[in-house]
């Protein structure tokens, strides 16, 4: 290393100053140089992918019929199973993308670099929202591909014609990317690995058991008049309409997870505008 | 131009800013200096918008850092080498880094020119020496091409050569009348890179001047001299604030004194001087005098570290 001469004025620094569009690059460049992005996503989707292969390919009707009002049932099952493990998977990502920064002091060049602070979290939370979209659909929409043909030998074929299969499908990637961005607000909130993780996975799989196990043993109407509301639950209803009409419609379970989203983002957004970094 | 008006930072019932006010001027480099705890990083850390102060304000040419429009051409910081994420590589950090404003792959390819990290910087942070932590720190700090440029004990961790480098680069960047602070615990280093300090202890500014003047005022010169009637001479050499200290038969240590005035009194009385050399104070003990009594941590027990030992003063090189 030489003892180079200090720079005179720069020009290709000049004239350049803080936009939201940079900050989005900026957070767009953070998520995929890091190894953990790259392998939780390479995960889901090969997770989900196995998991069509698994269902569709093993599923066994005893060689009755399946009715048709629920041969779409059976493919949206087979192509959103990886949804339920994939969750976790992005659980865990969310909060590392902002307890990663914390424990490694990143978050102090971060915020140098945007001081106002709120618009990094909100790149942030875009930036990962849309990437797990795109890894989702492409898990999802991948999984269907495979089981179709699968799921075709039992005499099972899909019905397109209103849309529903494929739209059902596609919502099963929002609600993913929804968790993802959940578990970055409560990351953001608790600002360790170790706090953010457990309660996020927390949230996703232990309040439904939970509930359940209070509203079996004590009969209380409340924990089970509370079921539908809890993350995870609500964000299967998202994407698998319920058979019988009870419980919440779809668009419904959507706001309800977007609730838990708005609640973690913004509670982050708060500390993190007020804390010392 | 950084202004500190009233800044007052309490963490708990700890006070770690106690009301400092101070300006660091454009075109020269401001040297931070105070021992461990004194306030300088929390002080550094107030300017540009991490830590709020609990009151009192700070702005950085004319507006608090937050409210102007490109943070990282208005001011770099290097606050702590370890504000990297240690999975990414140091090209990927100072490119997201400088995407935030827009600054693209051929600064960021400059900066690590800059700093001598061209063989590193596809490698990952983890695996960084302290010192190439230190240069990626100066490489982020310099990306926006700063007009004030703020570095938290910059030359920690750097090889001899590195230490040169940055106080080159300081000056250099001063020199273009940029606005330069940065922060030590080492009077030697600032005496050599600074032109001004702000000398900090226990969160209250314990001086603000030009480098000359407060060496000048809490430096001492001590004459060592040599003699076969070392102590005749020691008792024609009594007066008021003339300290005197011997550690071998022959040999005393004079302060208060100047060397022709203790030659020309030993001619006066027909002494022999076999030695008379000026000795330079050193600048670490003139910053002891300085914060002794602001020092937070003192080594071993409560005693202050620099109560008058008459040995140790012996010892003093000149620099």
């Amino acid at each position: 290393m030489t003892a180079t001469t200090a720079p005179s004025t720069s020009r290709s620094a000049a004239g350049s100053h803080l936009t939201g569009l940079g900050i989005v690059n900026s957070e767009w460049i953070k998520l995929r140089t890091v190894r953990s992005t790259v392998w939780s996503y390479a995960l889901i989707v090969l997770a989900s992918l196995g998991m069509a292969v698994l269902m569709a390919g093993t599923i066994d009707f005893g060689g009755a019929e399946v009715p048709a009002d629920q041969r779409n049932s059976v493919i949206l099952q087979a192509s959103t199973f990886g949804i339920y493990f994939g969750q976790l998977i992005v659980a865990v990502l969310g909060v590392l993308v902002i307890s990663g920064e914390y424990s490694t002091g990143m978050i102090r060049s971060t915020l140098t670099a945007v001081p106002k602070r709120i618009p990094a979290l909100a790149a942030k939370a875009l930036v990962l929202f849309l990437t797990t979209l795109v890894v989702g659909l492409v898990s999802v929409f991948g999984s269907l591909a495979i089981a179709l043909p699968l799921l075709g030998r039992s005499g099972i074929e899909p019905d397109f014609s209103d849309g529903s299969l494929l739209r059902d499908v596609a919502l099963s990637a929002v609600y993913l990317a929804l968790v993802a961005v959940f578990a970055l607000g409560v990351g953001t909130i608790l600002r360790s690995a170790a706090g953010g993780i457990a309660a996020a996975l927390g949230v996703i799989l232990l309040l439904p058991t939970i509930f359940q196990l209070i509203a079996s043993l004590t009969q209380a109407e409340w924990a089970a008049n509370v079921m539908p509301y809890l993350l995870s639950n609500a964000g299967t209803g998202i994407f698998t309409p319920s058979f019988d009409g009870s419980g919440l419609e779809q668009w419904q379970n959507l706001l309800v997870v977007l609730a838990w989203v708005a609640v973690s983002l913004i509670g982050g957004a708060l500390l993190l505008k007020r804390r010392d970094a | 131009m950084i202004k500190a008006e009233g800044l007052i930072k309490r963490y708990g019932a700890k006070t770690a800013v106690n009301d400092i006010s101070f300006t660091v001027k454009p075109g020269m480099v401001t040297g931070f200096l105070g021992p461990n705890g004194a306030g300088k990083s929390t002080t550094m850390r107030m300017i540009v918008g991490l830590d709020r102060p609990t009151s009192g304000s700070v702005t950085v040419n004319g507006k608090p850092y937050a409210d102007h429009k490109a943070p990282l051409r208005e001011v770099g910081a290097l606050l702590d080498a370890k504000a990297i994420h240690t999975g990414r590589s140091a090209y990927n950090h100072l490119l997201a880094m400088g995407a935030t404003h827009g600054i693209g792959k051929s600064r960021v390819t400059e900066v690590i020119g800059l700093t001598g990290l061209d063989s590193v910087a596809g490698k990952r942070v983890g695996g960084f020496s302290l010192g190439m932590g230190q240069r990626l720190g100066i490489a982020a700090a310099l990306l926006g091409d700063p007009a004030t440029l703020i570095l938290d004990e910059p030359v920690n961790g750097l090889d001899p050569e590195g230490v040169m480098w940055v106080r080159q680069l300081a000056r250099h960047l001063a020199g273009e009348g940029r606005t330069i602070f940065l922060s030590s615990h080492l009077m030697s280093e600032m005496a050599l890179t600074a032109d001004h300090l702000i000398v900090l202890g226990r969160g209250r500014i314990i001086a603000d001047a030009p480098v000359a003047e407060i060496l000048a005022a809490n430096t001492r010169t001590a004459v060592k001299l040599r003699s076969p009637y070392a102590p005749q001479l020691a008792q024609l050499l009594q007066a008021a604030d003339v300290t005197i200290t011997s550690t071998e038969p022959d040999a005393l240590t004079v302060t208060g004194l100047t060397a022709p005035a203790i030659g020309d009194l030993a001619a006066r009385n027909g002494i022999a001087l076999h030695e008379l050399t000026p000795v330079g104070a050193s600048l670490e003990e003139a910053y002891m005098d300085l914060t002794q009594d602001d020092v937070e941590y003192h080594a071993g027990g409560a005693t202050p570290v620099a109560t008058p030992a008459p040995a140790t003063i012996t010892e003093e090189v000149a620099r």
